[in-house]
Formats: C-alpha cells, sequence, structure tokens
C-alpha cells in the first residue's frame, strides 16, 4: 500500500542515522531506561478511551518484512531495539547488546508475550529475522549481512555476521525487523491478523475489513497499564484528503496525515493542531562515472549540481527542504565543513567549459511521485546545455530500473540512515546502487578508515570525512529532506508531537498520547 | 425461453475464455516484475530473479496460463503476491461492498431516471424543460466531484452521515443504509440521468402508438394506459441501457469507493494493478466480467420476457 506521502516522493525505510548509534552499538548494551519505553505517557489510571487514526489506507500485508509503513507498524509490534528522542539506541525487546566484527549478540527482555500467546524468546527472533532475510520482503537486503543466527538461550540470541556491520543494531530499530509472534509467521495468519508484542493487540471482531482496524490494549504488555495513554486505537483508511479533513472536523478521527495545502484550508477550526518531521531523504545520483560514462568527469558533475536549484522545488512542495548534505547536523556522517552546491549558473558554465562541454544527452526514469522534481531538475539542466529527457513509470518499473545502470542519472530516496549504510549502498565499489561500479582510492581509502574505527569515538569523525570526499567529487548533490505533516484534535488528545524515531512516515507517538483531560 | 437461456449461457463460455486469456496477457505484457513491486526500492536484479523465481514467474507464460486457467475452472484463482492469501477470499471480502455500492447506485438510477423519464413524456412544457435541463447537468457532472460536494455538505457540514460511510449489511443493516445514502446518489446520479432520457424518448414513442388511442376510446384511464401498457413497452428499450449502465456504474464505483472510503474491489484492483499482483488483478477482472455476463443474461432473459419478437424461435 502506498498512502498520500508516497504520491510526493519515494519513501522506503529511512531511519535517521544518529549520533552515538555506531558507538553505542558495541558497547554492551547501556543501562535499561525504563521498563516501560515510554514513562512520559503515563496515565494514572491506565489507558482510557478511543484513539482514532488516520493513515490513508492498511498495509497489503502485515508480515514482518513487508512494506509496513511505521505508523501501522509501531502499533502491534515493537521492534528489539529503538532510537529515542537524543537519538540514542535504547531497549525495547533486547535489553543488552554486544557486538564485535563477527556477530551482534542479544540479550532479550524476559517475560514478553505474543498477542496470540507464544512466547517471545530467542528461538522468535531468529524465526523473525529469517522470514524477512529469507523471505520475498522488501527488506531482505538490510539482512543478508547476517550469515546465521544461533539462539544460544533462550533470551540469547547471536546474529553471525558475513562482514563487519557496525549499523546492524541501528537497522533493527527500524521497520525492518518487526517482530511477530513466529506462530503466526508459520501459519501465515500473520498477512492480515498482525501479532506482535505491542501494547495493542489487534480485535478482529470490533474491526471491519477495509475501513477500519481495531486494536485494543494487550492486557499481559510487558510494560504494564501504565505505559500507555489510550485503551484503544483505530486506524482508519480514508484516502482522499478532503475526506480525511473532513472527518477531522466532524470528530469520526482524532489524528491524520495531511498535504500542508488542506492544513491551510481547516487550521482555523478550533483546536486543530500540527506537527512536521522530516521523514523523506532523496537526492539525484549520477550512475555513469565510470571510465568513458557520461558523467566520468568530476567536473561534469560539479557542473550539473551547481546548475541544480533545488529551492525551486522547495516552492512547488512546500514539505521538502533543502539540505547541503544526506546526515542532518547532529547525526553520525555530518560534516559542518560540507557546504554543498548552492545554486550558481556561472559557477557551473565555467566547469562544464572547464570539463570541455562534452555532450550529455540522456534519458532519465522517473515515478509519478517524483517526475515534477525531475522535470524541474532536466529545464535548470538544460539552462547548461545538457540535454536530459525525463520518462515517467510506474512505480514498480521504476523501483527496478532507475538504479539499476540502464540510466546515467537517477532521481530517489536514500534511505540510510548510517554512513556505512550509505556508503555501501550506493557508492563503495562493489555497492548495489554503483553501476559503474567505480570508486576513486580516496573514497575508499577514507571509507576503510572509518569502518575500522569501528565503534571507537573517532569513526563519527572519519565518516563526516567521507560525506566531504562524496560531496567534492559530486557522488551525488541537491539533498532534500521531506517532511511529514500530522495534523490532529488537540480538543480530544493531548501529548502528540513528533516521534522520536526519525526518518519514518505516517507515524506519531502513540505510546505518549492520551485522552484530553485525564 | 429455455432456448434463449441455453444459447446465452453457451455464449458466456467462450466471452468467459476470451476475458480471461486477455486479461493474464495484458498483465504479463505490461513492462516491470511483480518481484520487483515487492522488493521496492532496494530490489537488485539478483533479488528480483531469485523472487520471480520463487513466484514461479521463470516458467513459460504458456505453462502458467493453462494452470492458472485450469485452477480457475476449479474456484481457485491463486494467492496474492503481497498478501499471500487466496484471491477468492480476497474477493469476497471485498465484492460486498462494490456490489452494494453498484447495486445502491443501480436503484437511484431507475428510481430517479424512470420516473423522471415518465414525468417528462407525460408532462410537455415546463416540467418537461426543467427534467430536460437537469438531466443535461446530471450527465455532464463528474461522479468524483459531485461526490466530494455531498460529502462536504451533508457529511462534514450537516454531520447527517458519517464521512466513513461503510458498514458491512450484516453487522448493522441501519447503519449500512445510513451509509450507502449518499455513495449510491453520487454513483448513480449520472446514469439517472442516461436513463431518463432514454424512458423519456420510448414513453413518448409508445404514448404515440394506435393502441394507446385504442385503450383510450376503451375508456381506460389514463394514469392505467401510462403505467401499465405503456412503460411495459417503454422498458423494453431502458432494459438494454440498463446493462450497459450496470457495466458503466462498476467502475465508476472504484473512484466512487475511493471518495468515501469504501473497502471494495475497486480499491484493492487498483492497489494491485500498481502492485503489479496479477492473481488479484486477474481473479477481479474475471470475477467482474462473470458478473457483467451475468448481468446480460439477466436482461436478455427479461427483454425476451418483455418482447416475445426477441426470443430465438
Amino acid at each position: 500500500m502506498k498512502t498520500k506521502a508516497a504520491k510526493r516522493i519515494a519513501k522506503t525505510p529511512i531511519i535517521a542515522a544518529v549520533a552515538a548509534t555506531l558507538a553505542l552499538a558495541g558497547c554492551g548494551g547501556g543501562s535499561e531506561p525504563s521498563a516501560n519505553p515510554s514513562a512520559a505517557g503515563s496515565a494514572a489510571g491506565g489507558p482510557s478511551g478511543t484513539l482514532k487514526v488516520n493513515w490513508g489506507g492498511f498495509p497489503d500485508s502485515w508480515a514482518p518484512g513487508a512494506e509496513m509503513e511505521a505508523g501501522y507498524m509501531r502499533v502491534p509490534y515493537e521492534t528489539l531495539v529503538a532510537l529515542d528522542a537524543q537519538g540514542q539506541v535504547t531497549p525495547v525487546l533486547a535489553t543488552s547488546w554486544e557486538q564485535t566484527d563477527k556477530a551482534l549478540t542479544l540479550k532479550l527482555r524476559e517475560n514478553v508475550v505474543f498477542h496470540d500467546g507464544a512466547q517471545f524468546n530467542a528461538e522468535a527472533v531468529k524465526a523473525n529475522l529469517e522470514s524477512v532475510r529469507d523471505g520475498k520482503t522488501a527488506f531482505a537486503g538490510p539482512l543478508k549481512v547476517i550469515e546465521s543466527i544461533d539462539a544460544v538461550d533462550d533470551l540469547t540470541v547471536r546474529l553471525n555476521l558475513a562482514s563487519p556491520t557496525p549499523s546492524l543494531l541501528t537497522t533493527l530499530t527500524t521497520r525492518v525487523a518487526p517482530m511477530a509472534s513466529p506462530k503466526a509467521i508459520a501459519a501465515g495468519t500473520v498477512a492480515q491478523t498482525p501479532a506482535g508484542t505491542g501494547p495493542w493487540a489487534y480485535d478482529a471482531a470490533s474491526s471491519t475489513p477495509g475501513t477500519r482496524m481495531s486494536f485494543t490494549f494487550f492486557p499481559k504488555y510487558w510494560g504494564g497499564p501504565q505505559s500507555v495513554g489510550f485503551q484503544t486505537i483505530q486506524l482508519f483508511a480514508i484516502p482522499d484528503d478532503n475526506a480525511a479533513a473532513g472527518a477531522l472536523s466532524s470528530g469520526e478521527i482524532d489524528i491524520t496525515d495531511m498535504d500542508p495545502a488542506m492544513l491551510e484550508r481547516i487550521k482555523s477550526t478550533p483546536g486543530i493542531e500540527s506537527v512536521a518531521y522530516p521523514a523523506i531523504r532523496n537526492n539525484p545520483m549520477f550512475f555513469d562515472r565510470g571510465p568513458g560514462g557520461v558523467f566520468a568527469d568530476a567536473d561534469v558533475r560539479r557542473a550539473a549540481c551547481y546548475a541544480l536549484d533545488t529551492s525551486v522545488v522547495t516552492k512547488l512542495e512546500p514539505d521538502f527542504k533543502a539540505r547541503t548534505q544526506h546526515f542532518a547536523e547532529g547525526e553520525t556522517g555530518y560534516n559542518q565543513a560540507t557546504a554543498g552546491y548552492t545554486h550558481d549558473l556561472a559557477k557551473a558554465k565555467e566547469l562544464y567549459a572547464k570539463a570541455g562541454n562534452p555532450p550529455v544527452k540522456i534519458e532519465v526514469i522517473a515515478a509519478p511521485y517524483n517526475a515534477k522534481q525531475f522535470n524541474v531538475y532536466a529545464s535548470q539542466l538544460a539552462e547548461i546545455g545538457m540535454e536530459v529527457k525525463v520518462q515517467t513509470a510506474p512505480p514498480p518499473q521504476y523501483n527496478s530500473t532507475w538504479n539499476s545502470g540502464r540510466y546515467a542519472l537517477g532521481l530517489g530516496s536514500n534511505d540510510e540512515l548510517t554512513p556505512f549504510d550509505w556508503y555501501k549502498a550506493w557508492f563503495a565499489a562493489d555497492a548495489p546502487g554503483n553501476p559503474s561500479k567505480t570508486e576513486s582510492p580516496e573514497l575508499k581509502a577514507a571509507a576503510d578508515k572509518a569502518i575500522a574505527a569501528g565503534t571507537s569515538p573517532e569513526a563519527a569523525q572519519l565518516w563526516g570525512e567521507v560525506t566531504r570526499i562524496i560531496s567534492d567529487e559530486a557522488l551525488t548533490c541537491g539533498h532534500l529532506a521531506g517532511e511529514e505533516l500530522v495534523v490532529w484534535q488537540s480538543q480530544r488528545v493531548e501529548g502528540a508531537k513528533a516521534p522520536s524515531q526519525p526518518w519514518e512516515t505516517n507515524l506519531i507517538n502513540y505510546r505518549d498520547l492520551k485522552p484530553k483531560g485525564e | 425461453m429455455r432456448k434463449l437461456v441455453v444459447s446465452r449461457l453457451a455464449l458466456a463460455v467462450p466471452q468467459l475464455v476470451i476475458v480471461a486469456f486477455v486479461v493474464f496477457s495484458m498483465t504479463y505484457l505490461v513492462p516491470g516484475s511483480p518481484a520487483a513491486a515487492i522488493l521496492g526500492a532496494s530490489a537488485t536484479p539478483e533479488s528480483i530473479r531469485q523472487v520471480e523465481a520463487q513466484l514461479g514467474l521463470d516458467r513459460p507464460a504458456f505453462e502458467r496460463l493453462i494452470d492458472w486457467a485450469w485452477n480457475a475452472l476449479n474456484g481457485d484463482l491463486g494467492v496474492s503476491f503481497v498478501t499471500t492469501l487466496p484471491v477468492t477470499d480476497m474477493l469476497l471480502q471485498r465484492m460486498p461492498a462494490t456490489l452494494s455500492l453498484t447495486v445502491g447506485g443501480m436503484v437511484v438510477a431507475l428510481a430517479l431516471g424512470i420516473g423522471l423519464g415518465v414525468l417528462s413524456a407525460v408532462r410537455a412544457g415546463l416540467p418537461d424543460r426543467v427534467i430536460g435541463a437537469a438531466t443535461s447537468v446530471g450527465l455532464s457532472i463528474p461522479e468524483f466531484w459531485f461526490g466530494m460536494i455531498l460529502l462536504l455538505v451533508f457529511a462534514v457540514e450537516l454531520g447527517w452521515v458519517p464521512v466513513v460511510a461503510y458498514v458491512p449489511l450484516t453487522d448493522d443493516p441501519l447503519a449500512w443504509l445510513r451509509g450507502m445514502i449518499l455513495p449510491s446518489i453520487a454513483l448513480g446520479i449520472g446514469a439517472a440521468a442516461l436513463i431518463a432520457r432514454q424512458t423519456r424518448g420510448a414513453m413518448v414513442e409508445a404514448l404515440a402508438s394506435p393502441y394507446v388511442d385504442t385503450l383510450t376510446a376503451a375508456g381506460v384511464s389514463r394514469r392505467r394506459i401510462v403505467l401499465r401498457y405503456a412503460l411495459k413497452n417503454a422498458m423494453v428499450p431502458v432494459l438494454a441501457t440498463t446493462g450497459l449502465t450496470f457495466r458503466i456504474l462498476i467502475g465508476t464505483s472504484f473512484v466512487v469507493e475511493q471518495i468515501f472510503a469504501f473497502p471494495g474491489a475497486g480499491r484493492l484492483l487498483l492497489t494491485s494493478v500498481i502492485g503489479k499482483d496479477f492473481p488479484v488483478v486477474q481473479g477481479g477482472v474475471i470475477v467482474i466480467a462473470a458478473l457483467v455476463i451475468a448481468l446480460n443474461l439477466l436482461i436478455d432473459v427479461s427483454y425476451g420476457l418483455l418482447n416475445p419478437k426477441v426470443r430465438p424461435q
């Protein structure tokens, strides 16, 4: 399923690379802040009331590994670890961990049961991760690095790694690996009847298939009744923004995602409040940069980068914000000295001339949701004499070809939340997103150094250097961050704010929410 | 009459076979792989090949067509690539909402269309002109726009009906009926205009027939002539329009489903087409085609009942 936000830009699991994530990954787990993952949301008398949320549709499948946006997944499911508001990896179903180059060992929480009564233990973790890694799933890729999984004992699981992967713990905070009942996975029922360990369990009897999915507080939830404010969460599937705004006004729903233009129309309604948080990142990629390629010359790439004017896109799509680099300030990989490429046509022309004005006459592919952006870029590149013809294809065709090497230039989301993952996905010589299979010796040396630094304190600085080289070589540029806009009726709900788990779409801080006045 | 039914049933079989063949071929002719849709943006050529093998998409297309057709004949429409659920179950879950909406739209179209058409035919002058103008407006209004206006006025502003309208009939018949009102009107208004025009024309022709003069001379009341005799004869061409209208309503219901958040087959098929979930697309189209063929059969039989001249001799 794709919801409204997906029309604006591609979205796949995007998770923030967060400062200290890598450092924490190997520190042996850290103290457990609370048995309750969100004490802030505690309601003195336990959960009460019904929260009605609309994200515009329902997942086609609730099975782990399916394209299930966070706003759905984080109702019935939990992950092994999570990111807190400071970007620190914190315990959820795993209470501590230890990572080496060869393995990530996790100690699991005791007395956790799935909604269908199955016990949460090492075998359950193994079954979940294997089903995602080996199945027909959207998130198999990030888990391929796990060579094998050992259930060391009932509450200890060891993930044996094919190669050092300091970002794996961060990956486990995301929708790549929600923990579902192994019984439901084996039976195949999990696709339509989610059974996780989260505070709210799916209530089929109170649901209307296709219209409303109801989740009620799970009495055996390990966090206890004080961990959440609402007794019931109902998810709705109102795909049309006008209808969703109407339902919010009439009280049929309490929270919905929305386009900024629609918010403008209803924001004078008493009680309407909103929050926007960065949820999607995208940028152009120069794929044909190998010897003889259209973008082999770094000056040609730089010229193209200076020709791009992201401010035009941010005016057309007000929920986009321009950035100088992939990682935001405070995230590992951010480099303060990297200023990116501010639009400068004269400089673009100068650099293109310096490269000898080699002809750039290419065809690129766009999806319906980013075609407008790509056409803007094509017209800007035309100003320095680069001819880019944009053809629009349906999402499946776009997804399978835009980064396959068939096109010299691509525009898509870069979902990676750690610099290790970003480098390994797009820039390393053997990266799947580097069809030209070229990598400068300088970049390789810097990346090797950063990887070797592992989880040490200097790793962050070394990854910042990798970011600088990627920018200087103009392997990509024109970074944009798309925001998710969530609107709620504050006369009925309080405690709403942006989720602590960043770079996820259709999400709100469910556990902190409570009925107004309670 | 039996001959008519048998001949139409015999025709239905090749019709379904052709639809099945065309749908199967079309889905596999469109570019892009279902495996790519499942794997999303992180798909690599290698992972796409692996998943295609798991889905059986590496087998020859003709072999897959034969397998699929044989299973479909046995009531098995396959398994969804995305949800891994049987397509038959998925369609059975979604079809009630679509059928509710389509039948609701049809009821609005027939009630309004025939009523206004008859009124227009028997009341020449201003009523006829007003109804004529109204049908022109009805034909030109896009259903999605009209549905949105209805929703904003009656659900949002006045609060008479819910925005999230659909409740299964089996859960709460009254709530179901309440939820059906706006979507049925939105869906049926265009078809009502079409049927009104058709009815008016047929009624004017029927009322000008010599038998009407004979009945009048025999002292039969005008009301009885209109409702008992002229309307029956006028229904023959209207029935043909009704069959066509039903097919249009099924297609249009997909748009209305979107506005009123109806969990119908339209939304399922739309997401399945985008996600290249071929078994669902193929199963959905075959079921809809079978429905339309069944309805055509029903209309042909009704046509034969109303007009003995069209029955096979």
